[in-house]
C-alpha cells in the first residue's frame, strides 16, 4: 500500500530524490532505525577519490556545449567525409559520440549540435523520418567513450576501477557506432559536394586544440602519467584556457561564472539522488532484498545467459522510465549481488548497464531524449516514435552482440593490464 | 510571503557566489596538487579529503538551486496533460510533496550532523567532521523551504504563467 502510493508519487512528478528519501524514512521508521543513517554511506561514497572528477568533467562539458566546438567538431568531421556514400550521416555520428563523451549524455549533444545537424541532413536529401531518428538516437550514443560522467559514476556506485571502465567502454562504442554507419550508409543519397583537401585542412587546423582532448585523457591515465581525478583536472584546466584565451568563445568572467553554476546545478541533482539512494539501497541489500530476488530468479534461470537477456529486457524498461543518472544508482546497488552470484564481471556489467540505459534514452514511450527532441524539432512525439524504429532495432542488435560477448569489452582491459 | 521569497533570492545570490568560489578553489587545489605530484613526488596531505568535501558542497548547493529552475531529476508521466487546470494541481501537489518530503531529510540530515559533532571526529588540521556536514542539513531545509514556496506559486498565479 504505502509502496503503491510512494510508485504513484513518483510517476505524478515528484522528484526522485525525495521518492527515494520518502522510502527510505519509511522503512527505516519501519526497522526502527534513526533517520540519520540515510546519510552515513553517502560519507563512505564521499571517501572515493573518483568523486572529485565529477564537478570537474561536468563543468568542462558544459564550456565545450557554450563555446563553438559543436561547430568546429561538426565541420571537422562533415570536411573528413564528405564525397563518400553516407558520409554525412557517418561524420554526424561521429561528431555526436565525441561530444557527448565529453558532456556526459544528458540531451545536451541534441539540444547542441541537432540544430546544426538536421538542417544538413534534410540539405542532403534524407529523409525527415531517418533524419530525426538518426539526430535523436545519436544523443547517447557518445555514452561508452570515456571521460563520459555515467561511466564514473557507475564506478563510483559499483566500486569498480574508472580506469578499466574508460577502456572497456572504447570498442562496444565503436561497435554501436559501426552498425548505426553500416545503416546510413545503405540508405545514402548523392553527395553534392565532394572531398576538397584545403576545405579539410582548414577544419582541422580550426579544431587542433580540441581534437587531441580525448587522446590527452587517455594517454594520460594509460601511459600513467596522472590518474582519472586529475585526468579531469588536467582537462578543466586545458579546456578554460583554450575556450577563453585561444579560441576566445567564452568570457573568463561574463560566461565562466554562469555555465560554473548550471553545470553544478547538474551535479546537485544527481548527487542528492546519491545522497538519499545510497542509505536506502545499501539497507535494502542489508535485508537480503536482492538475495530474495535471486533465490526466485534461480528456480526459472540457472545459466547466465538468461540472467542477462532477462536483465536487458529489464534495464530497457528502467531505461525509458528513469534518465540513466538516476537508474545507474538506484539499481546498480541491487543488481550486483545477483550478477555477481551468475559470475558475470563488474566491468562488462557496467557496459551492459550503460549500453542499455542508453537505449532506453530514446525507447518510446517515455525516452527521454524522445521528449528533448520532440521540443527541439518542433515535431510531435508519436513522429519521433516511428522515426526512431529502426535504430532502436539496429541498436538491440548491438546490444546482443556486446551482452554475450564479453570479450567485446573485456579484452582491451586484459590487454592494458598485462 | 513577499519577504520570504526576498530572502530566498538572495540566500540564491550567495549560492551562487560561493558556487563559483568553490568551484575555483577546486581547479587550482586539484590542478596545483597534480603538478606537486607529478613534478616533485609530493602533494598536501589533507588535499584530496577537502577536495571530496567540496564535492558535496558543490553538489548540494546545486540541488538547492535547482528547485526554482525546475531541473531536479523526475518521472513525469502526465506532462502531456492537456487541461491547464489538473496540469497546475499536480505540480502544485508534487511540489508541496517534495517540500514536505525534504523537510523531513533535513531534520534526517540535522542529527545526523549531531551524531558526528557528538563523536567529536575531526577531519584534518583540527577542523571537526560536522563543520563540513553542516550543508545537507542546510540545503535540504532550503530545499524544503523553496518547494513550498514554488508550490503556492500555482495557486496565485492565474494567466498559467508558471507553467510556461
Amino acid at each position: 500500500m504505502i509502496a503503491l502510493g510512494i510508485i504513484l508519487l513518483a510517476l505524478l512528478g515528484v522528484p526522485l530524490f525525495a521518492v527515494i528519501g520518502l522510502s527510505a524514512l519509511a522503512s527505516f521508521y519501519n526497522a526502527e532505525i534513526d533517520s540519520a543513517a540515510i546519510f552515513v554511506e553517502l560519507y563512505r561514497v564521499a571517501s572515493n577519490p573518483t568523486l572529485i572528477a565529477i564537478p570537474l568533467f561536468t563543468f568542462s562539458g558544459f564550456i565545450l556545449a557554450h563555446g563553438r566546438t559543436p561547430e568546429r567538431l561538426t565541420r571537422v568531421s562533415q570536411s573528413l567525409l564528405r564525397g563518400i556514400p553516407g558520409g554525412i550521416p557517418v561524420s554526424i555520428l561521429m561528431a555526436c559520440a565525441f561530444f557527448t563523451a565529453l558532456t556526459g549524455a544528458s540531451g545536451v549533444t541534441i539540444i547542441a549540435l541537432g540544430g546544426l545537424l538536421y538542417p544538413l541532413l534534410l540539405k542532403e536529401k534524407y529523409g525527415e523520418n531517418f533524419s530525426l531518428g538518426m539526430i535523436t538516437s545519436s544523443g547517447s550514443l557518445g555514452l561508452l567513450f570515456p571521460p563520459s560522467l555515467p561511466l564514473i559514476l557507475y564506478g563510483l556506485v559499483a566500486q569498480v576501477s574508472v580506469d578499466k571502465l574508460f577502456i572497456a567502454g572504447i570498442v562496444p562504442g565503436m561497435i554501436m557506432i559501426l552498425i548505426v554507419s553500416a545503416f546510413a550508409i545503405t540508405r545514402s543519397t548523392r553527395s553534392s559536394e565532394s572531398f576538397s583537401w584545403p576545405e579539410a585542412r582548414s577544419a582541422l587546423l580550426d579544431a587542433i586544440w580540441e581534437l587531441p582532448l580525448p587522446f590527452l585523457i587517455l594517454v594520460g591515465i594509460y601511459g600513467g602519467f596522472f590518474t582519472v581525478t586529475e585526468a579531469a583536472s588536467v582537462t578543466v584546466v586545458y579546456v578554460i584556457l583554450v575556450e577563453t584565451f585561444i579560441y576566445k568563445d567564452l568570457d573568463v568572467f561574463k560566461d565562466l561564472p554562469g555555465l560554473m553554476k548550471d553545470s553544478m546545478v547538474l551535479v546537485g541533482s544527481i548527487l542528492i539522488i546519491l545522497g538519499t539512494a545510497m542509505g536506502f539501497t545499501n539497507y535494502l541489500v542489508d535485508e537480503q532484498v536482492p538475495m530474495t530476488i535471486l533465490a526466485t530468479m534461480k528456480e526459472y534461470i540457472h545459466d547466465p545467459l538468461t540472467f542477462l537477456m532477462v536483465l536487458n529486457v529489464f534495464l530497457l524498461i528502467v531505461g525509458c522510465m528513469m534518465d540513466i543518472f538516476s537508474a545507474i544508482i538506484v539499481v546498480v546497488p541491487l543488481i550486483i549481488p545477483i550478477a555477481q552470484s551468475f559470475d558475470v564481471n563488474m566491468v562488462h556489467l557496467g557496459i551492459i548497464f550503460l549500453t542499455n540505459l542508453e537505449i532506453g534514452y530514446s525507447t518510446p514511450p517515455v525516452g527521454i531524449n524522445l521528449f528533448i527532441a520532440a521540443t527541439r524539432f518542433n515535431k510531435p512525439v508519436l513522429k519521433l516514435y516511428q522515426a526512431v524504429l529502426p535504430f532502436l532495432g539496429l541498436r538491440l542488435i548491438g546490444l546482443i552482440l556486446i551482452t554475450y560477448i564479453p570479450a567485446i569489452s573485456l579484452f582491451l582491459v586484459d590487454w592494458v593490464s598485462h | 510571503m513577499h519577504i520570504l521569497k526576498q530572502i530566498d533570492r538572495f540566500l540564491e545570490k550567495i549560492e551562487g557566489h560561493l558556487i563559483v568560489l568553490i568551484l575555483s578553489l577546486m581547479i587550482l587545489l586539484s590542478f596545483g596538487q597534480m603538478l606537486l605530484r607529478n613534478l616533485f613526488d609530493m602533494g598536501i596531505v589533507w588535499g584530496d579529503t577537502l577536495l571530496r568535501q567540496w564535492v558535496l558542497w558543490l553538489g548540494f548547493l546545486g540541488a538547492s538551486i535547482a528547485v526554482r529552475h525546475d531541473k531536479h531529476i523526475s518521472i513525469e508521466v502526465f506532462s502531456g496533460l492537456s487541461s491547464i487546470f489538473w496540469k497546475r494541481v499536480i505540480k502544485a501537489f508534487t511540489r508541496f510533496s517534495a517540500g514536505i518530503i525534504s523537510g523531513f531529510l533535513a531534520w534526517a540530515a540535522w542529527s545526523f550532523m549531531l551524531f558526528e559533532k557528538d563523536s567529536k571526529s575531526i577531519l584534518f588540521l583540527n577542523i571537526p567532521v560536522w563543520i563540513f556536514q553542516s550543508i545537507l542539513p542546510y540545503s535540504f531545509m532550503v530545499i524544503a523551504i523553496r518547494f513550498i514556496i514554488s508550490g503556492t506559486t500555482f495557486f496565485e498565479n492565474d494567466s498559467g504563467q508558471a507553467l510556461k
